[in-house]
C-alpha cells in the first residue's frame, strides 16, 4: 500500500510538472486551411500568426506596426516602389533561410494562385523584384499609403518554397517560421503547437500549446469549467460570458475589437432610395437596448463606419431621437395614417444566436415612432449573401471584420463603388470616390485622417450604412494562466501565454 | 439461380439506385437557393474574386454539362474537392468515418445486448411485468428523438453529476498515435490505458443514445419472433427431454428466431450511420455525420454530393452482404 501511495505520488508530481509546460485552449472556431495565400478567416489567420513570421508586425498590445522580417523599407518619392531590406537570421522550421528569393516565391505565388484574399495583394502590386539576397522589392499599380498595414495580414507571410507548392494550394501545416511549429493536427479536433527552436524571435513562454476544437458554445463553456480546456477563445454566449464572471476561480477577459456591425441599405430600392428614409431609420434604431439587453455590455453603440479607438474616427451619425425621425419621416410624406411599411433582413446562424434578437430589437425601435411598419424576414447565409449581391434586399443587417487596421478597410470597401455593389448597397457618390483616392495616395496621416472625416461626414448624411454597434473581444480562463492580451489588432499570442 | 449469380444481380441492380441518387442530389443542390463560393467569401471579395472562384470551380458551365463532368469524375473514384477547405472529399472522408463508424459499432453492440437479452426474457415472460415494461420501453424509446434523448443524458452525466465528458472524443491533455482511426483499437494497439479510458469515456453517451433508440426495434423484433418460435414444436420437444430453461430459450428459440432479425440488423447497422448525424451534432462528435452538417451550412457540393455517395453504396454493401449471408442461411430467398 505504502508502495502504491508512494507511485501515485510520484506520478502526480511529474504530471505537475509536465502540466506546467502545456496550455490548453478550447474554441468553436474552425481551421479552414493554413496556406496564406488562400487563408481569410480568422481562426485561420490567428493560427498563422502563430506559426509564421510576418514581413511586419505589431507592437504587443498596440496597433502600431513595427519592422519584423522587414527590417526597414524605402519608399520612392512617387510613392509607388517599396524596397524592404529582409533580417538575416530568420529560417523555417526545416532550415531554409528567409530572403528575397523565398518573399518574392510567396508573393508570386499567392498572386498566381488567386486564392480568397489574393485580392488584397493584386489590386494593389504590380510587380516584385529580388534586387539582392537579402533586399526584396514591390512595385505598386497606384499610390497606396495602407500598403505596409496589408502586410501585416497572412496573406504577405512567406512561405517555405520547399513545402508550398507553386502552382496549387497546400493543404498540410506550413513548415513553421514563428514561435511555434504544428506537431499533430486532427482537422476540426485538436491542433498540437510545439515551440520552434529555429525561430529568431523570443521563446514562447509555454512550450506546448493544445487547441480543442467544440461544436458549440455549451460545450466549450463546460469544458472551461471542468478544467478540461485553461482558455476558452472565441465563441461564448454573451449571457455565459457574464456568467462566468460571478464563477471562482475563472477571469473574464474584455477588449477592443474592430469587428462592427450595420445596417446596409440598398439605395436603388424603394423607399430607401429616398435620403430621409434612410436618415429616419439611423434616427430611430435603437443602439443603446441591443448592446445592453442583448449583449450585456459586452458591446459599444457606433456611431461611423470608421470603429471607435481607430484614427479619424468620429462620431457622425446621430444619437435616436424618434421626433426627429417621425418629422423627417413627414417630409418624405410619411405618416401614422400613411405608414412606411419595410422588410428587414437578418441572417440566422452567420453572426451567431443573437442574431434574431437584434433583428426584434431593431423592428420594435422602429416601430416606436408610429409611422414605421417592420417585417422581419430571414435567410441562410449563402442565400443571404445571394439576395444582398442581386439587391434583393433593401435594409439588412452585416458585419464587418478588417483585412488590415487602416480607416481604409471600414471606407473603401464599402463606398467605392465596386465595394458598395459587393455589400449590397449599390451606393455611388463620385465626391466620395474621389476623396477616397486621394487618402490612399496621400503620404502623411495628418492629410489621411482629414479625408476620412470629410468622408464620414457625407456617408452620415446620405446613410447608405446605418453603423450599430462595435464588438468586444473576449477571453475566459483559469485564474492560474498569465499573458492574455486582447489586442485591438485581434491577434492573439499564444506565446505569451504562460502558468503562474 | 445459384448463389454468384444472384450476387451478380443484386449488385447490377444497386448500381441504378446509386445513379438515381446522385442524379438527385446534384440537381436538387443546384435548384435550392444558396451558392457555395458567396457562403465562402462573403460580400468582402471584389464581385471579379467571386467570378474568378466560381470559374475555377466550374460553376459558371451550363448545369448539364457540370453533372456530366462530375459523373465522369465519380466513375474515375474522384468525389472531388472541397470548396471549404480545398482538400479532396475522399480524403476529408477517409478522416471523419472512423469516428462514425466507431461510434455506430459501440452504439450497435449497446442496443444488440439491450435487445437480445431484454427482448428473449420478456418473450419467455410474455405478459409478465418484464415483457409490458419491454413494450413500453420500445414504444417509448422509438418516440422519442434522438437529439432530445442525447441532450438529457448531456445534462444528467455531464452537467450536473459531471461523470463524462459531453462531447469530442478525447480529452485535451491525451495523446494517442492514431493508426486506424478507431480510438478504442488505437489505444489497445499503443497500450495506451489512460487513452482507452479516456475514449471510452467520450463514447458512452453519443454511444448509449444512439444505441438506446436502436435498441427499441431489436427488443421488439427479439421479442415477436422468440415468442413465435417459443409456441414451435421443437421447443415443446426441447422443454419435454428436460433441457434447462436457458439453453432453450438462448439455444434454441432464440437461435431460430435470428434470421428475419438478423436482416433487420443489418439493415439497422447501415441506417445506424446515417443516424448518427443528430447524434454527432449534439455530442460534438466529429463523424461524418457533423462534416455533412457543416458542409450543408456552406453549400460544399462536392463534399455534400460525395458524402451521401458514400453513404449510399455503404448501405447498398451492407444490404448485399445480409443478402448473401441470409441467401447462405437459407436457400429460399435466392430466387
Amino acid at each position: 500500500m505504502k508502495k502504491f501511495m508512494i507511485i501515485i505520488g510520484l506520478l502526480l508530481v511529474v504530471f505537475s510538472f509536465a502540466s506546467k509546460d502545456v496550455i490548453v485552449v478550447g474554441t468553436t472556431d474552425k481551421i479552414r486551411t493554413l496556406d496564406p495565400a488562400n487563408c481569410y478567416d480568422y481562426f485561420s489567420s490567428n493560427i498563422l500568426q502563430n506559426i509564421l513570421s510576418g514581413p511586419v508586425d505589431y507592437e504587443i498590445g498596440t496597433a502600431n506596426i513595427k519592422p519584423w522580417l522587414f527590417e526597414s523599407w524605402d519608399v520612392s518619392d512617387d510613392g509607388l516602389v517599396y524596397t524592404f531590406h529582409i533580417r538575416k537570421d530568420a529560417y523555417f522550421e526545416d532550415g531554409t533561410q528567409i530572403d528575397a528569393n523565398v518573399f518574392k516565391y510567396s508573393f508570386d505565388r499567392v498572386m498566381k494562385l488567386n486564392g480568397d484574399p489574393a485580392f488584397l495583394l493584386t489590386d494593389a502590386v504590380e510587380k516584385t523584384e529580388v534586387v539582392d539576397k537579402f533586399t526584396f522589392r514591390v512595385t505598386l499599380k497606384n499610390k497606396y499609403s495602407a500598403f505596409v498595414s496589408v502586410l501585416g495580414y497572412t496573406v504577405a507571410f512567406p512561405v517555405n518554397p520547399k513545402v508550398f507548392p507553386k502552382d496549387k494550394f497546400y493543404e498540410g501545416a506550413p513548415s513553421a517560421s514563428g514561435p511555434y511549429k504544428i506537431t499533430e493536427w486532427i482537422r476540426d479536433v485538436r491542433l498540437v503547437l510545439e515551440e520552434n527552436p529555429k525561430y529568431f524571435g523570443p521563446k514562447p513562454k509555454t512550450p506546448k500549446i493544445i487547441i480543442q476544437f467544440y461544436e458549440n458554445a455549451q460545450q466549450l463553456r463546460l469544458a472551461l469549467e471542468t478544467g478540461e480546456v485553461d482558455i476558452a477563445y472565441r465563441h461564448l454566449d454573451p449571457r455565459d460570458i457574464l456568467d462566468l464572471k460571478n464563477v471562482p476561480g475563472i477571469k473574464v477577459y474584455l477588449g477592443p475589437s474592430p469587428q462592427i456591425r450595420y445596417l446596409v441599405v440598398n439605395v436603388k430600392q424603394k423607399p430607401f432610395d429616398n435620403p430621409l428614409v434612410r436618415q429616419a431609420i439611423a434616427l430611430a434604431v435603437d443602439r443603446e437596448t441591443i448592446v445592453n439587453d442583448i449583449f450585456v455590455g459586452l458591446a459599444k453603440p457606433l456611431y461611423s463606419m470608421v470603429p471607435a479607438g481607430m484614427w479619424s474616427h468620429e462620431d457622425v451619425f446621430p444619437k435616436r431621437d424618434l421626433k426627429a425621425a417621425v418629422e423627417i419621416l413627414k417630409v418624405a410624406g410619411y405618416t401614422k395614417d400613411n405608414p412606411l411599411v419595410i422588410d428587414l433582413w437578418y441572417t440566422p446562424s452567420h453572426y451567431g444566436t443573437t442574431e434574431a434578437d437584434v433583428a426584434q430589437v431593431l423592428k420594435e425601435s422602429l416601430e416606436q415612432t408610429g409611422v414605421i411598419k417592420v417585417n422581419i424576414k430571414y435567410a441562410e447565409w449563402s442565400t443571404y449573401v445571394e439576395y444582398f449581391l442581386n439587391g434583393t434586399m433593401g435594409l439588412f443587417l452585416l458585419g464587418w471584420y478588417p483585412d488590415y487596421l487602416d480607416p481604409d478597410d471600414y471606407l473603401w470597401p464599402f463606398l467605392s463603388i465596386n465595394g458598395a455593389k459587393s455589400l449590397g448597397s449599390f451606393y455611388e457618390n463620385k465626391n466620395v470616390e474621389d476623396l477616397m483616392t486621394a487618402a490612399r495616395a496621400a503620404t502623411d496621416q495628418f492629410s489621411r485622417e482629414m479625408i476620412y472625416k470629410l468622408v464620414q461626414n457625407i456617408h452620415a448624411a446620405e446613410a447608405p450604412y446605418i453603423p450599430l454597434w462595435q464588438g468586444s473581444a473576449d477571453c475566459e480562463a483559469h485564474d492560474y494562466i498569465d499573458g492574455i492580451v486582447l489586442e485591438p489588432t485581434q491577434i492573439f499570442r499564444y506565446y505569451i501565454l504562460e502558468r503562474k | 439461380m445459384s448463389l454468384k449469380s444472384y450476387i451478380i444481380t443484386r449488385i447490377i441492380l444497386a448500381l441504378p439506385m446509386i445513379l438515381i441518387l446522385l442524379v438527385m442530389i446534384f440537381f436538387i443542390l443546384r435548384i435550392i437557393p444558396g451558392d457555395p463560393v458567396l457562403a465562402i467569401l462573403g460580400g468582402k471579395a471584389p464581385l471579379e474574386v467571386i467570378e474568378a472562384k466560381r470559374h475555377e470551380l466550374g460553376l459558371d458551365k451550363p448545369i448539364v454539362v457540370q453533372f456530366f463532368d462530375y459523373l465522369k469524375d465519380v466513375a474515375k473514384g474522384d468525389l472531388g474537392i472541397s470548396t471549404l477547405t480545398n482538400r479532396p472529399v475522399w480524403s476529408e472522408i477517409k478522416d471523419r468515418f472512423p469516428a462514425t463508424l466507431e461510434l455506430t459499432i459501440f452504439s450497435f453492440i449497446f442496443a444488440l445486448i439491450i435487445g437480445i437479452f431484454w427482448g428473449a426474457e420478456a418473450a419467455w415472460r410474455k405478459d409478465k411485468t418484464l415483457d409490458i415494461s419491454a413494450r413500453v420501453y420500445s414504444i417509448f424509446i422509438y418516440a422519442v428523438p434522438v437529439f432530445w434523448l442525447g441532450l438529457m443524458l448531456q445534462l444528467l452525466f455531464g452537467i450536473y453529476l459531471r461523470w463524462l465528458p459531453v462531447g469530442g472524443r478525447l480529452s485535451p491533455r491525451v495523446s494517442l498515435d492514431i493508426k486506424t482511426g478507431l480510438l478504442l483499437l488505437d489505444s489497445i494497439l499503443n497500450w495506451n490505458w489512460e487513452a482507452f479510458w479516456d475514449v471510452l469515456k467520450h463514447l458512452l453517451l453519443p454511444g448509449i443514445t444512439l444505441g438506446l433508440v436502436i435498441s427499441s426495434i431489436f427488443l421488439r423484433m427479439v421479442r415477436n419472433n422468440t415468442v413465435l418460435m417459443l409456441s414451435k414444436d421443437f421447443v415443446k420437444a426441447a422443454k419435454a427431454r428436460g433441457l434447462k430453461p436457458k439453453v432453450i430459450l438462448y439455444g434454441h428459440a432464440v437461435r431460430n428466431a435470428f434470421v428475419p432479425i438478423f436482416t433487420i440488423m443489418g439493415m439497422q447497422f447501415a441506417l445506424l450511420l446515417a443516424g448518427a448525424v443528430l447524434t454527432e451534432t449534439t455530442f460534438s462528435w466529429p463523424g461524418i455525420g457533423s462534416y455533412l452538417v457543416l458542409k450543408i451550412k456552406y453549400r460544399d457540393f462536392p463534399a455534400i454530393q460525395g458524402t451521401i455517395i458514400f453513404f449510399a453504396i455503404f448501405v447498398v454493401i451492407i444490404s448485399i452482404i445480409i443478402d448473401i449471408v441470409n441467401a447462405l442461411v437459407d436457400p429460399r430467398v435466392r430466387y
